[in-house]
């Protein structure tokens, strides 16, 4: 049926006026600090390889333990967290038609919080006031100007939690008996994860505050670290929420599919909603003052969320295989070679999901009591972050540049581009895989983390692992060259790439998908459900540990 | 010559073909497999040091 042009305009503007030049200006806005971000955090990831590696040896205005604060914070916090609400914005103002005008101020908000909170964080850590690795566990005393800097982070982080939480909201209260778009049913949950993950480290930077400006003496050690994972762990599944609603909604469409059931990417993302927060404890695991039926219950959990992963896995490889044979594949495994390997659209994620079978294997490793004695605090785990988080996300993300981009800045992705980025994508895998995995290896023959020199004198274990690092090295070389192709590319495609429309890539459902049920968007109850979660969890053992607490520590400096 | 009876039951396999999920059992498998062996190495240099 022909449609009048106002009637077009009125039900799907986008599809007319393409995005809101002002809500792209607020995602826009949050990539071009992303991306500043990993150029600066790629520059000192190099620095730190090429000084395990005894290649280099850094001034004496700089120390180890500073650079490493600062990649840690920059590529962890800061890039993570500005990519995923430049895309989520975008995705929210795709789905729903547009930002309220409310909601923009609050994305700005937000915005300026946390550039200054950014700011003040990394001058201390520039001034070697704040060398307390981004995990800032008490005793490690920085500048409370760091601390302050946090904070701000953080309350930039609730804007923008507010302001997704009232665009929904208002769509919801116009659409009786609709369920939401899917991308907006991600960005809710992200948001609603980022708020409850926030509140523990909170907590613990308000009562850093004032014991690292001498006003009060002494901290409970043991209740910052346990706030802090609180945290860092739901961070984590914050990254794995973002990632994959890129390969539920973007992927199938990219490699001309349709997505999975709309329910079951629905019962996957409350199921990591729900289950998330009380895994903390894994990073804890041989920490004293956490009884070991509390240790259990956390290993539990987190063992848990394996499940919506391996939904997720199962349901990526069923649109591969059904979009595959559509197209002809044939045989066993014959769809594989059907998928569009020279798109960097899809190749870029691809890898990003191939890479989270070894990274999510290795995490259950990680979680497993007698396996992590062998791993806990060595180069394994920092090889298994870069894994997780170094590929399976960030490679997603680089992927989806190569759309979101273009389509914000009403320009085009050129075959040159494209090409650019296949071959950004294969560096980045190669260097990760020889970083990540000779980190892997060196970690399982005892190499510590987060350690600048670790000769020992020249023993012949610490000899052992000359050779991994330097592979390191090597890896990391290749990673700082991946990082600048990328950077370029983004700001090439920011401002220089040729004008022209980009398809936001949002897959259909099948044809005889059955809607998603409206239960799915009861999210009052989640939240209740989530509440109840993290209070069987951590309600008892913090209770404990105030309780029984052994003598505080006052502020250290071992810098 | 086909029959159309052939024909029918031929189509039927394609079809069959283009909805089978035999390559997702298969890469399920190796995600199962991938998890157990590098659960096992471990666990074996875990029980080596104890
Ligand atoms: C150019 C690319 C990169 C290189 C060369 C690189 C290299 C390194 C190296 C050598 C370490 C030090 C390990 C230690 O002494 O314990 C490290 C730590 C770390 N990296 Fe990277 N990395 C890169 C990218 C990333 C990315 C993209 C992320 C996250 C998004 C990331 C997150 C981290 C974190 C969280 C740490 C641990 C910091 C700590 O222990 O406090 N890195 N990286
Ligand atoms: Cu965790």
């Amino acid at each position: 049926m022909e449609q009048s042009l106002k009637e077009t305009i009125r039900q799907d503007p986008k599809k007319i006026l393409g995005v809101n030049p002002l809500d792209a200006k607020v995602s826009l806005s949050y990539l071009t600090v992303a991306f500043v971000s990993l150029l600066i955090g790629g520059i000192l990831g190099l620095v730190q390889g090429l000084e395990r590696a005894g290649l280099i040896d850094l001034p004496s205005w700089l120390n180890y333990y500073q650079v490493l604060t600062a990649h840690g914070l920059l590529l962890l916090l800061v890039f993570t967290a500005t990519f995923s609400i430049g895309y989520l914005y975008a995705n929210l103002s795709h789905a729903l038609g547009g930002l309220l005008p409310k909601v923009r101020k609050f994305a700005w908000v937000g915005f300026v919080l946390m550039i200054i909170g950014v700011a003040m964080a990394v001058t201390m850590i520039v001034l070697n006031e704040a060398s307390v690795l981004y995990t800032f566990y008490p005793p490690l005393a920085a500048h409370p100007i760091f601390y302050i800097g946090l904070v701000f982070v953080v309350l930039g982080i609730w804007a923008c939690c507010a302001g997704v939480f009232i665009n929904y909201r208002h769509w919801r209260k116009n659409h009786p008996g609709q369920v939401t778009p899917l991308l907006a049913y991600f960005t809710m949950a992200v948001f609603v994860l980022w708020f409850f993950a926030t509140i523990g480290v909170t907590i613990e930077v308000f009562t850093l505050i004032p014991w690292s400006m001498g006003l009060v003496e002494t901290t409970n050690v043991m209740v910052g670290r346990t706030l802090f994972w609180w945290f860092g762990h739901t961070l984590v599944n914050i990254w794995y929420l973002v990632a994959i609603s890129a390969w539920y909604v973007f992927v199938p469409k990219i490699i001309g599919g349709r997505h999975f059931s709309d329910k079951l990417i629905r019962l996957v993302v409350i199921l990591v909603v729900v289950l998330n927060i009380p895994g903390g404890f894994h990073h804890q695991i041989i920490d004293p003052a956490i009884s070991q039926s509390i240790k259990f219950l956390h290993v539990f959990m987190s063992l848990s969320i394996a499940v919506p992963s391996l939904m997720t896995a199962f349901a990526m490889f069923a649109v591969f295989e059904r979009t595959g044979r559509k197209l002809g594949g044939k045989g066993l495994l014959g769809w594989l070679k059907k998928l569009p390997w020279g798109d960097v659209r899809f190749l870029a994620p691809m890898i990003a999901m191939i890479s989270f079978i070894f990274g999510g294997a290795g995490g259950i490793v990680n979680t497993s009591n007698q396996l992590n004695q062998v791993i806990h605090n060595t180069m394994w785990v920092v090889g298994h972050f870069h894994i997780t988080v170094g590929v399976s996300v960030v490679l997603t993300f680089f992927g989806i540049c190569y759309w979101l981009i273009p389509y914000l800045a009403k320009r085009k992705l050129t075959p040159k581009m494209n090409k650019l980025g296949i071959i950004q994508t294969v560096i980045w895998t190669v260097g990760m895989i020889i970083m990540s995995g000779s980190m892997h290896i060196v970690g399982l023959l005892g190499d510590p983390r987060r350690t600048s020199d670790t000769t020992y004198g020249g023993h012949e274990a610490a000899a052992g692992w000359i050779p991994f690092e330097m592979l390191f090295a090597v890896g990391a070389t290749l990673l700082l060259i991946g990082v600048i192709i990328q950077v370029y590319a983004v700001f090439n495609m920011m401002f220089f790439a040729p004008k022209g429309l980009t398809e936001y890539p949002v897959a259909e459902p099948e044809d005889d998908a059955t809607p998603a049920p409206m239960w799915t968007e009861r999210w009052g109850l989640w939240i209740v459900l989530l509440l109840a979660v993290v209070a069987m969890a951590y309600v008892v053992p913090i209770v404990d540990m105030i309780l029984n607490a052994p003598p505080g520590s006052p502020p250290i400096r071992t810098w | 010559m086909k029959t159309t009876e052939a024909i029918k039951s031929e189509k039927q396999l394609n079809n069959d073909d283009e909805k089978s999920l035999r390559g997702t059992l298969v890469s399920v498998g190796f995600v199962a497999a991938v998890i157990v062996v590098m659960w096992v190495a471990v666990f074996w240099i875990y029980m080596e040091r104890v």
